[in-house]
């Protein structure tokens, strides 16, 4: 709560030297900690009591007979009798009206290097404002934030940021980014779209950082106000989503192609755990999905995993596996292929698609050095796939 | 770190409470080290289910039928033990030391405060002092609203929510699993109680088919919302299988007061059901299959479809039996009218 407190008073000169003190500091610490990417640190289970917890209008919902609704904002669909909660725990049908009991309840603020979404092509060596609510409309048994991504907003201490103050607080610490991230903004749509709304307005980029459990209609209606998303591709079998996600594939996969067909920039993140979704052919497959349906100019981030939540039985996915999938996702077609919770790896760099020049060195989560000129490699001249200025980031329309 | 517990566990506790009325005439806590199926009354216990009416309480409001509930209780709980007076009932099933959590449903139809009240009484028969006994539920204001009085303080019965700061104490930090469920208990079921008895309401629900003893323990469990899927099946059966859960169980009673045959959980008029009874039941898996069956005969007369037919069929009743935890076949359960 501290964080927060801070994070959303004025700003002092100090406050603004500390947090570059705390994100130089993840970036140290991410490695040896076994801190993964976007984590987010908070207590959870002593949330506000249940009539302190704010209630917002939903969108994406049908009404259906005996007070019911149905939600339609994420694939699951949840069909939510009066007085019960779809899946995420954080929608709730009250009298058959369907109400979101996050909006503007942040659990966790932090400004984080943008690489720590991680965001390789996305405005290097900059922050982003991250925040997050309690909620996800999944549940993977390995959730490094399972303790705001698995409670109800009830259980988690919380505070009620409005969209206006969430856009001022991102100026003030300085950074062109917030990041809708650690637990799973779909569930906090609402507010993530309207303050994604407002920070435009303002100057502000927002990205969204999710696992892309999404539907088509509410998914393209955000993207007019966004500005660059991560996905989870988390394994490329069905059995892998049901059995370790309550999830499915396919609507993800669905996810990534609307987001193609938008033209938003992306990235995709896949987090390898030893003996479940790491062979090569698993590796090979979902690569050359991504080369054929997305382009192999998506960035793919190969990242260890490390024995969290449900799943403690599993060792830390070992260096070489994460290097042997890079190369798998090469020798595909892909351009940009990253080691990810592997500190100081050359893997984190990323080298020219056409000359394999070094471009932009990471150390942990930061930028170190940045190459590039107006986005091109200096050596052979070749574009470079990203968002590589504020003016471009805010410049972006959906195409469709 | 999985905990499964069968009906061999259950009838031992059971075996042990009864025994412990034959035996000694004393008080006997509910726990026990005899192997189970050594006493044949515990098997006979574990199968019955008493269904107790009368018409005066279906007519005004629950709280006025204050002693007729207890009477009704009362009478029950001797038939299901065959104790011969409620005092010795009530002494088989509960000692006075223990420490015993009544967890009510008070989320849409709520169980009456008169329901509870009668719970207490009972258990005040068998020496349970008041300040052993805990009225729970999730939240304190769902309580308020469903006319209980809360009481966190250390006399007399007490009564709050799992989110009660000081009383409640919230929910267990760390991931408990039980089958397929991966959850933080309440710590009242975790640490304040060594005995349970499940006050649910009879009424319908819009995914597991009926919201019974069984499903009232996803107020136990900080995450119910993860475990609606497929009609909630396993998941309740692995709730209840939970070591805070089944081996503490020794009770339920049905509250069929005020019943709803249709479009619950949440409260609808249109459905209301005046059933005016209790069902109770030393055995939590045959005590839900028989509410559950008297449900699907309201919804019958009333020309609804089956809960089968609208793709919500109760399951979670067969998973339980089927595990051990208890019977779910009728034709195996002996069904008692007062
Ligand atoms: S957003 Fe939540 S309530 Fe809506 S369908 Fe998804 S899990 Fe269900």
């Amino acid at each position: 709560m501290e964080c927060l407190e801070n994070l959303f008073a004025e700003p002092t000169r100090r406050d603004v030297l500390r947090w570059g003190v705390a994100c130089g500091a993840a970036g140290v610490l991410c490695d040896s900690a076994a801190v993964a990417q976007d984590t987010a640190g908070t207590g959870a289970l002593e949330g506000p009591k249940l009539e302190g917890v704010a209630r917002h209008e939903a969108l994406f919902w049908e009404e259906l007979a005996d007070r019911k609704v149905k939600c339609t904002l994420c694939p699951r669909e949840c069909e939510v009798a009066d007085v019960e909660r779809g899946y995420c725990g954080v929608r709730e049908n009250q009298g058959g009206r369907y109400q979101t009991l996050v909006y503007g309840a942040l659990c966790s603020a932090n400004v984080d290097p943008i690489e720590k979404k991680p965001l390789f092509h996305y405005l290097p060596g900059t922050t982003a404002f991250s925040i997050a609510t309690a909620g996800c409309n999944i549940e993977c048994v390995f959730c490094q934030n399972w303790r705001i991504s698995q409670f109800r907003p009830e259980q988690v201490p919380s505070r009620h940021v409005p969209a206006e103050r969430l856009v001022g607080s991102c100026r003030s610490h300085g950074s062109p980014t917030i990041a809708y991230t650690y637990s799973e903004p779909t569930v906090f749509y609402e507010y993530m779209h309207d303050s994604a709304a407002l920070a435009r307005r303002h100057g502000i980029g927002s990205v969204m950082i999710s696992n892309g459990y999404i539907q088509d209609k509410p998914l393209r209606q955000l993207c007019r106000h966004l500005t660059g998303v991560k996905v989870d591709l988390k394994a490329f079998t069905e059995t892998f989503y049901v059995d370790h996600c309550a999830g499915e594939l396919k609507p993800v996969l669905e996810t990534l192609e609307t987001l193609k067909d938008i033209g938003i920039w992306f990235e995709l993140v896949v987090l390898i755990i030893p003996t479940l979704n790491d062979s090569s052919d698993e590796i090979r497959r979902m690569s050359r999905w991504v080369v054929k349906h997305l382009g192999p100019d998506v960035p793919m981030h190969f990242t260890r995993f490390h024995p969290t939540y449900r799943m403690t039985n599993l060792p830390r996915t070992p260096v070489s596996t994460i290097e042997r999938c890079r190369q798998v996702a090469f020798d595909a077609g892909v351009h940009y292929a990253y080691a990810g919770n592997v500190a100081m790896h050359p893997g984190e760099n990323t080298y020219c698609h056409g000359c394999r020049h070094e471009l932009i060195r990471r150390v942990g989560m930061q930028t170190a050095s940045n190459r590039l000129k107006d986005g091109k490699c200096p050596k052979c001249g070749t574009a470079i796939p990203g968002v590589w200025s504020q003016e471009q980031a805010l410049a972006f329309s959906p195409r469709s | 770190m999985a905990t499964q517990h069968t009906r061999r566990d259950f009838l031992a506790r059971v075996g042990a409470a009864a025994a412990g009325v034959a035996l000694t005439g004393a008080t006997a806590p509910g726990c026990s080290d005899q192997p189970a199926g050594t006493n044949k009354r515990a098997d006979k216990l574990a199968r019955r289910v008493v269904i107790a009416r009368d018409e005066k309480l279906a007519q005004g409001a629950v709280d006025e039928h204050r002693d007729l509930l207890r009477k009704l209780l009362n009478g029950s709980v001797q038939r299901l033990t065959g104790a011969p007076d409620a005092g010795a009932a009530w002494r088989g099933l509960f000692g006075r030391k223990d420490r015993v959590g009544i967890k009510v449903n008070t989320l849409g139809l709520s169980t009456q405060p008169a329901v509870a009240d009668a719970v207490v009484a009972g258990l005040r028969h068998a020496g349970v002092p008041a300040e052993n006994i805990i009225i729970w539920d999730r939240f304190d204001v769902e309580l308020q609203r469903a006319g209980y009085k809360l009481n966190a303080s250390k006399q007399g019965v007490r009564c709050f929510g799992t989110d009660a700061e000081e009383a409640g104490r919230g929910y267990q930090g760390r991931i408990e699993s039980s089958g397929r469920i991966g959850s933080c208990f309440s710590r009242i079921v975790a640490d304040q109680v060594d005995a349970l008895i499940s006050v649910p309401v009879l009424k319908d629900h819009n995914l597991a088919g009926v919201s019974l003893g069984m499903k009232n323990f996803y107020g136990a469990i900080h995450n119910p919302n993860k475990y609606h899927d497929h009609n909630c099946d396993p998941y309740i059966a692995d709730v209840v299988a939970h070591r805070f859960i089944g081996p503490k169980w020794r009770l339920t009673v049905v509250d069929a007061t005020r019943a709803q045959y249709h479009a619950g959980p949440g409260q609808s008029l249109e459905h209301a059901w005046p059933f005016g009874g209790l069902i109770v039941s030393g055995d939590f898996v045959a005590g839900d299959a028989v509410a559950a069956d008297l449900l699907e005969a309201k919804r019958k007369t009333e020309g609804l479809e089956s809960l089968t037919d609208e793709k919500r069929p109760p399951v979670h009743i067969a998973t339980a039996g089927a595990r051990g935890l208890g019977e779910a076949d009728l034709s195996r359960i002996e069904r008692i009218e007062v």
